[in-house]
């Protein structure tokens, strides 16, 4: 084809309607059969180069008009009828511009979409302009590879226009649908009259420039974190898009405008009757056009469908409801600094398994090898993972969850009977729990039956049941074996919580120390460790803050430690102070002073006694504070004994009583204290005197180790001492009240019970002694005999259940529970005990 | 701190009943045990589908609660499971023994 021919095209346009005959016999056998083809711009030009070829080249093969960039290629819709368009002339992209300067009037078009690229389609055909022919495979081959040209080519939309016989020859439309108008003109219509409709053409076809057509985007490698990246997708509602309206055509009988419909039907109706005949009607028959259609098809990448469920709950819509208000709160914290660490192991760790799997599957050879280098890249994984499992704090405290249960279970009918819980009998039972839980069914009856406490004095001598101790278990562990526990003491907020102070008494025996904080949850291993190489005398918990637990030591050093922490370091420590206590501290106990003697509120202060003849006062400012509440003078031992013969110092009851041998704060008056000294004396002070006793209460004959006031009747307490009795006093009276000298053995420890004021334990160095003083003064009630060799040092009472804790010179500590107690009578009226007490004495 | 644990991990597979202890990460792949590995894969296999259920009931119902222990009696032994999002801490024990 001669691409400069065209320019010449336009004279010949007249002859180009004879000249097109003789090509349209060679290749259209029926000449009505062509297609009218699409309009453009250069549509005139077009078919006047193509009348051009025509004359020019009969025997090439078709060539195709391709449109000059820009022009409404789009002409393919089927816009022309009345035409019959083959181009055959073929425009190269270099005869563009010549084009162009022949039809300046040609618009050329393109196509922007949204984004301002320009999407304007590309020819589909490219011819190659050296090779002037080109059969219609070829064009067609080539035509497919073309891609790239910024103009798109009618090549597919003439093709389409071609005439059945030679739509064989072509395999493929390459423009997609098109509807091929054939036109039933015959091709003898002038191409004036093409001409004359090029023009409407044009404007018809620049309607379609608003046809977007994408160009295919480059394609992306698509890495690994864009597939696991989260990809939001957000569902939202668009705007109602109304594809199809069909207005009704029925209207309702009652409706407002069926009046109106209803006349309009009648004047219809009217006007149909009227119809025939009349002259204002005439019939006309019109011929419409049918296009030709022509079917398409288009092959496309086989669509991926993939199905994807799930469930979604609750707490899964809980879950990223929340994530999202934390996404959207922003706020700066390290926790997720910390937990995104620790995701990130995770995370790397899955990555790197799935990078491993993948590596698996694409290489067949070398599996055996890559599977190795797998697994070790997973058990690498796995140790770093697993060390992180291991140090989390969770873990921790899911370990600690798992021994109590653990406890629990094997605990759990001791631990019953404690919390007075109905024992859960086990589905087997043994064979020696069974015995047990016979005997338990006959005290349980014969209970009934011990109301009146006569019958209780008969019955226990009679009867093999009756009051007894019953062991329920012992706090030890391997720690503890072999230290004497010297003090035990309750937590003030939490019942289950208990510290046992462990060392020795006597000065040659000293041996490294031990508190330890135990929990009733866990009887076989402490919570809390502190260990010290001198021997722990004394512990108390605080009131105020439940969490510090003060240590008295042998060396008279006195540390705080706070609970709540897993450090072994002391909080406060008093070995540096210069007025810190220069013997054993026999007792530390917490005090909470109203109306103290600075005229602060309660504040709460820590008081110790020492065998250095001091009680001191502690007050936690800025470190521990010291301040003599009395010095403890007296003519003979009272003071300055540094431990040496002090056998041994029995600790704080926590419950109200000041405990003993060191002092004792009178429950109501906190001004008021007892304080036994070695001598056998107690000395009753005031905290507003440091110099000079209130009185003292001479009956001892031996260091007093303890010292508590009734719980129930505040003038009464109770001393023991290592002159192998207990003795009652009254607060009055200088004289004893009421004394017990139940053995030939050192008296350590009494506690009153919290119970009853009638009944208080006394701890022998091989008995325990519960002593019910409404029944006897003269006998205990129970008495429970130690082993060979273990000496019962300190005494407690638990406070909300029957159950009495004894600590041993072994480093045990068991918990006994009181069994057929009778029951208690009243315990607050102070008259009775007194008037019980003087008659028993009277009877003695 | 990891002695810590390894002295507790200890303590609780000494005490009185215990048939076995194992700690296993959040894919089933035990990290401490004390029991042969196919039990240890067994029972993790088992327990974390029924530690999703049990935790998924709990938050159905409150979303805001979530499952903090799993106990399992059964007429031979009790199973209790101690969940987490990374591990699973199993301890089989024999109560009555």
């Amino acid at each position: 084809m001669t691409p400069g021919k065209h320019s010449r095209a336009l004279p010949r346009a007249a002859n180009a309607g004879r000249l097109q005959r003789r090509p349209e016999k060679r290749w259209w056998t029926t000449p009505q059969l062509v297609a009218t083809m699409p309009v453009s711009p250069a549509g005139s030009h077009k078919q006047q180069s193509f009348g051009l070829n025509n004359a020019t080249q009969p025997n090439k093969s078709i060539s195709f008009f391709a449109t000059m960039k820009g022009t409404s290629m789009k002409s393919y819709a089927g816009a022309n009828q009345s035409r019959m368009v083959v181009s055959k002339a073929m425009l190269i992209p270099s005869e563009l511009k010549t084009v162009e300067k022949t039809n300046p009037n040609i618009k050329t078009i393109q196509v922007f979409d949204i984004n301002g690229i320009d999407v304007t389609p590309r020819p589909l055909y490219h011819p190659d302009p050296l090779t002037g022919t080109a059969k219609p495979n070829k064009l067609l081959t080539s035509q497919e590879g073309s891609l790239g040209s910024e103009f798109v080519s009618s090549y597919s939309l003439y093709q389409n226009t071609i005439n059945p016989s030679m739509l064989g020859q072509f395999t493929r439309s390459v423009l997609g649908s098109s509807t091929v108008s054939k036109s039933s003109v015959s091709t003898s219509e002038s191409i004036a009259e093409d001409l004359e409709e090029s023009s409407y053409k044009r404007e018809r076809l620049t309607s379609f420039t608003d046809l977007r057509v994408m160009r295919a985007a480059p394609e992306t490698v698509i890495t690994k974190e864009d597939l696991e990246k989260n990809i939001e997708i957000i569902l939202t509602e668009t705007e109602t898009l109304k594809f199809f309206d069909l207005p009704a055509v029925m209207v309702s009988v009652e409706s407002e405008e069926a009046e109106k419909v209803i006349q309009r039907n009648k004047n219809y109706e009217v006007l149909c009757r009227n119809r025939l005949g009349n002259d204002l009607y005439v019939e006309r028959m019109m011929q419409t056009f049918n296009g030709a259609p022509k079917n398409k098809e288009v092959q496309c990448d086989k669509i991926i469908m993939e199905d994807k469920g799930i469930m979604s709950t609750a707490w899964d819509l809980y879950d990223s409801y929340n994530a999202m208000e934390l996404l959207s709160l922003s706020v700066k914290q390290s926790s997720p600094e910390s937990s995104s660490k620790a995701n990130v192991l995770p995370k790397d760790r899955e990555q790197g398994l799935a990078g491993s799997t993948t590596e698996k599957s694409s290489e067949a050879s070398s599996l055996m090898d890559i599977e190795n280098v797998i697994l070790a890249k997973i058990h690498e994984d796995e140790e770093d993972f697993s060390d992180v499992i291991l140090k989390s704090d969770r873990f921790h405290q899911d370990l600690l969850f798992m021994e109590r249960v653990l406890m629990g279970n094997i605990f759990q009918p001791k631990l019953a009977a404690y919390r007075q819980l109905p024992v859960f009998k086990e589905p087997e039972p043994e064979e020696p729990e069974d015995f047990l839980e016979n005997a338990k069914h006959e005290e349980v009856e014969e209970e009934p039956k011990k109301e009146e406490e006569e019958e209780i004095e008969i019955d226990a001598e009679e009867s093999t049941i009756l009051a007894n101790l019953e062991r329920l278990w012992s706090f030890s562990c391997e720690l503890t074996k072999g230290l004497n526990v010297s003090s035990l003491a309750w937590n003030k907020t939490n019942p289950d919580l208990l510290a046992v102070g462990y060392g020795n008494f006597g000065f040659k025996e000293q041996k490294r120390g031990l508190a330890c904080c135990w929990s009733i949850k866990n009887p076989m291993w402490p919570e809390r460790i502190y260990q010290s190489p001198c021997g722990v005398t004394a512990v108390d918990f605080s009131i105020g803050s439940p969490n510090l637990l003060a240590v008295g030591y042998h060396n008279g050093t006195i540390a705080i430690y706070n609970v709540r922490s897993n450090s072994n370091v002391p909080v406060l420590d008093s070995s540096e102070s210069p007025q810190k206590h220069l013997g054993p501290v026999w007792q530390l106990q917490w005090i909470e002073q109203d109306r103290g003697t600075t005229g602060d509120d309660k504040r709460e202060i820590l008081v110790s006694i020492s065998a250095d003849g001091r009680i001191s006062k502690w007050v936690i400012r800025k470190g521990l504070d010291c301040y003599d509440l009395m010095r403890l003078k007296r003519t003979t031992v009272a003071s300055n004994k540094k431990g040496g013969e002090k056998e041994k110092k029995d600790e704080a009851l926590i419950s109200r009583q000041a405990p003993g041998m060191c002092f004792a704060f009178h429950p109501k008056d906190t001004n008021i204290y007892l304080a036994g000294t070695e001598e056998g004396y107690i000395h009753k002070c005031s905290c507003s005197y440091n110099e000079q006793y209130l009185d003292t209460y001479r009956g001892h004959k031996g260091p007093v180790y303890k010292v508590t006031w009734n719980p129930f009747c505040h003038d009464v307490f109770l001393s023991c001492s290592a002159d192998w009795g207990v003795i009652i006093w009254q607060q009055e009276n200088i004289k004893p009240f009421l004394s017990f000298y139940p053995t030939t053995s050192v008296v350590y420890d009494v506690a009153w019970s919290p119970k009853s004021s009638y009944i208080f334990a006394a701890a022998n160095e091989n008995r325990v002694e519960i002593w019910d003083l409404h029944i006897s003064t003269l006998d205990p009630l129970i008495v429970n005999v130690a082993n060979p060799g273990i000496k019962f040092t300190t005494i407690l009472f638990a406070k909300q259940t029957d159950c009495l804790l004894v600590g041993d010179s072994d480093g045990q500590v068991s918990v006994y529970e009181l069994r057929n107690m009778p029951t208690a009578l009243d315990s607050g009226q102070t008259i009775d005990i007194q008037e019980t007490i003087i008659k028993s004495e009277r009877t003695e | 701190m990891i002695f810590l644990v390894e002295e507790t991990l200890k303590r609780i597979q000494s005490h009185k009943g215990v048939i076995g202890t194992m700690v296993v990460n959040a894919e089933g792949i035990p990290i401490r045990t004390t029991l042969d590995n196919s039990t240890t894969v067994q029972y993790a296999g088992l327990l974390h589908q029924l530690t999703m259920k049990a935790r998924s009931t709990v938050r159905d119902i409150d979303p805001q609660n979530d499952l903090t222990f799993l106990r399992i009696r059964s007429k031979k032994h009790e199973i209790m499971v101690a969940p987490d999002k990374e591990y699973l801490l199993i301890v089989i024990q024999n109560p009555c023994e």
